[in-house]
């Protein structure tokens, strides 16, 4: 069993109370009609999927209810360092 | 040697006709019927000032029957009729959930224990006053330590059934 730190509570629990939400510091474009297809489509599906230091959202779903950021090691799984949605990439 | 009574399903028969279940130091029971809301606010200063009552501040703490869930969420066990005022017209969300959840209080020396073989957290550390979403398998409910040996237990009425014959199946196994 994982355990994850969450940057809300403060406290490290249970990776079951938590729900992976994807690549984090992807902000959705301001003004969507002005982007072509291609751009969309990046928007939408294309992701880096890194072989290695991955920021990600994970969702603290059972516990403060809390959208975080991690940065996860996608070899090894060792979660490097969580904080909270809307700081700097780290 | 362990008497399980069976538990009823109708969500009324629930609230009135459920035996407690005693055995190996553990006893788990219906807590009476309570007042619930769910608290939401951005800024706790507004939300305490519509509720008239002071807020817990960190994160998993209780005060005065409302605990603190969430950066921006509380929960309200208040006695059964208490009212809270709705703030209309304010930056808040004050919802009445009382028919919402049943509470279940599992208390004895063994306690911590049973709650432990379904239930992630780390109990030793979980203090008295202490207060948290979490799981039960894989039932959501939200747990509250009141004393060393007496916790409460809130759930969703749809999943109290489940959780009921759960719990009781740890108290037996024990
Ligand atoms: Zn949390």
């Amino acid at each position: 069993m994982l355990l994850i730190h969450c940057p809300y509570c403060d406290e490290d629990r249970a990776e079951v109370e938590f729900v992976y939400g994807g690549e984090a510091h992807i902000a959705r474009p301001l003004d969507p009609s002005a982007l072509d297809d291609t751009q969309w489509e990046s928007y939408l599906y294309l992701r880096r999927n890194p072989r290695g230091r991955h920021h990600e959202r994970w969702r603290h779903t059972y516990g403060c209810g809390r959208f975080f950021n991690a940065v996860r090691d996608t070899v090894s799984d060792v979660i490097e360092t969580t904080y909270k949605a809307g700081e700097a990439r780290r | 040697m362990i008497e399980i009574t069976p538990l009823a399903v109708s969500a009324a028969d629930l609230v009135v006709g459920t035996a407690p279940v005693s055995g190996h130091d553990v006893r788990l029971s219906l807590a009476p019927a309570a007042a619930r809301y769910s608290l939401r606010a951005r800024d706790p200063a507004t939300l305490a000032g519509v509720i008239g009552r002071a807020l817990p501040t960190r994160i998993g703490d209780m005060q005065g029957g409302i605990a603190c869930l969430g950066p921006d969420e509380y929960y309200a066990l208040l006695p059964a009729g208490e009212r809270v005022p709705d703030g209309a017209g304010l930056p808040v969300s004050v919802v009445d959930v009382s028919d919402r959840a049943l509470g279940f209080v599992v208390e004895g020396t063994g306690a911590a224990a049973a709650i432990a073989t379904g239930c992630p957290l780390d109990l030793d550390r979980f203090a008295v006053g202490r207060a948290t979403r979490t799981l039960f398998e894989t039932v959501e409910i939200i747990l509250l330590r009141e004393d060393t040996t007496r916790f409460r237990i809130e759930v969703w009425r749809s999943f109290a059934p489940w959780l009921w014959h759960a719990l009781v199946a740890a108290i037996a196994d024990r």
